[in-house]
């Protein structure tokens, strides 16, 4: 019998190559093609990574939010695997949003971090995003982890539009659409597709690694069924 | 259906009548708590009345998370959940009495916490009663719907009760938030139509959680 996975092997390795290359085109366009900013100089440059991330950040959570739903209604293990699979990723790209953001704020603002509405609405995501994985973390049953996962998931995903909303409310400092130069939307365009690419393919994979695991644990527990036998 | 609501609220009230499990720690830290907030708070009047409202509310969700995080985890002794499931009543009829109590407990709180606070900073926040009621009371509903079905979740997770207080703060902070500012607005005699804009929200809040927590806790408790 072929081990599940194994097919797709060789394509992802394909799309992998793809996605790290569009990465590694996006970075040279943003260290060399990119004009240099006039008022903040080359950490404006910072910009590029941070809108990209901060986007995955929110991206993550919807999808999370979205595949929790599945789960309630389909009760498919699957489901839950995307689940996973998109927090992780959402907890990764959203700390990377608060220390790009951070590194940026020192440069444009003269301080590391501030209370914008904006930087509130990341760190608080950001921690939503550590308490779901602490949960999970701490259970072994996995529809009982999977139906957990997804109650919070949804909670926090009807939270987080008024937190939103919230901190809003309070006067922010935080660019809204800044007006950018042509040439400069083009790169932050290409970052931002890049890193999504790369984040699709990271996301497929994760994925695939927890079916993985899923079905040796499934099969390690006949396996020793059958040992008591 | 108000009949059975009212049965299930007064078991817990009994239950916490009786045992004062839970209760008098909790004052007692909101008590601890806001004491070594209003230590802090050596500044100019002007600036203590524009800080007042956000310690108060620190102090009510710090101490009002020791009701949250208790409020199932009674029911996971002797089967008192599986007994409390086993009654003729829908699994909304368990949330909403929870929160009910919830509600209750940080009202009590701060039945306690607002005088304290007044008297230990010397911040006038009872020149509008009314509406610092209104909003003591949207605030305390927005927190309780958010943390009944928190802990009830957290109350699954096997040595994970301390695990509620991480969960239900991040998702509060915007009622904290609105409650703070409409308080400081308070304080400020400034109330307005900002004010009414944070009643606003601490209200749609309220309603948006309590239909979540509706529509959410069956899938918690089944099993």
């Amino acid at each position: 019998m072929e081990m599940p996975g194994t097919r797709s092997v060789r394509r992802t390795s394909l799309v992998e190559g793809l996605a790290s290359a569009l990465v590694i085109t996006a970075m040279l366009a943003i260290f060399l093609l990119a004009p240099t900013e006039q008022t903040m100089g080359v950490a404006q440059r910072i910009v590029y990574v941070h809108v990209a991330v901060a986007w995955l950040g929110l991206a993550c959570f919807l999808l999370m939010a979205i595949t929790g739903l599945l789960y309630l209604g389909h009760r498919d293990l699957a489901w839950d695997q995307w689940s996973q699979a998109a927090a992780e990723l959402g907890w990764l790209t959203s700390s990377l949003t608060l220390l790009t953001g951070s590194l940026w704020a020192h440069a444009a603002w003269n301080t590391w971090w501030t209370w914008d509405p904006r930087l509130m609405t990341s760190f608080i995501l950001w921690a939503i995003y550590s308490g779901y994985l602490l949960v999970r973390g701490s259970l072994e049953d996995v529809h009982l982890r999977a139906r957990l996962a997804a109650v919070l998931a949804l909670v926090g995903a009807l939270d987080v539009p008024l937190v939103v909303m919230a901190t809003r409310w309070f006067r922010g400092i935080h660019p809204q659409s800044p007006k950018m130069e042509l040439s400069m939307r083009a790169v932050l365009l290409l970052s931002v597709v890049a890193m999504s690419a790369l984040a699709a393919v990271l996301l497929v994979r994760r994925r695939g690694q927890l079916r993985l695991e899923y079905l040796l644990e499934e099969l390690q527990e006949q396996a020793e069924i059958r040992n008591d036998r | 259906m108000p009949a059975k609501l009212w049965w299930m609220i007064r078991k817990d009230l009994l239950s916490e009548y009786r045992a004062r499990r839970v209760w008098p720690a909790m004052l007692l830290l909101g008590i601890l708590v806001a004491l070594v907030f209003t230590l802090q708070m050596d500044l100019l009047p002007g600036q203590q009345r524009r800080i007042a409202g956000g310690l108060l509310w620190l102090a009510v969700f710090f101490a009002g998370i020791m009701a949250l995080d208790r409020s199932f985890a009674l029911e996971g002794e002797d089967g008192c959940g599986e007994g409390l499931l086993l009654y003729p009543v829908s699994p909304t009829l368990v949330y909403l009495a929870k929160l009910v109590v919830n509600v209750l407990a940080l009202a009590v709180l701060e039945l306690i916490l607002i005088p304290v606070f007044i008297v230990l900073s010397g911040v006038p926040l009872w020149t509008h009663p009314g509406l610092l009621l209104l909003v003591a009371a949207l605030g305390n509903l927005g927190i309780a719907a958010v943390g009944t079905p928190l802990s009830a979740l957290a109350t699954k997770i096997p040595r994970g009760t301390h695990l509620s207080a991480l969960l239900i703060f991040p998702m509060v902070i915007p009622v904290v938030l609105a409650a703070s500012e409409a308080t400081r607005l308070i304080a400020e005699d400034d109330f307005g139509a900002e004010g009414w804009r944070w009643i606003q929200f601490l209200a749609a809040f309220a309603v948006v959680f309590v239909v979540a927590g509706i529509a959410l806790f069956d899938f918690l408790v089944e099993d």
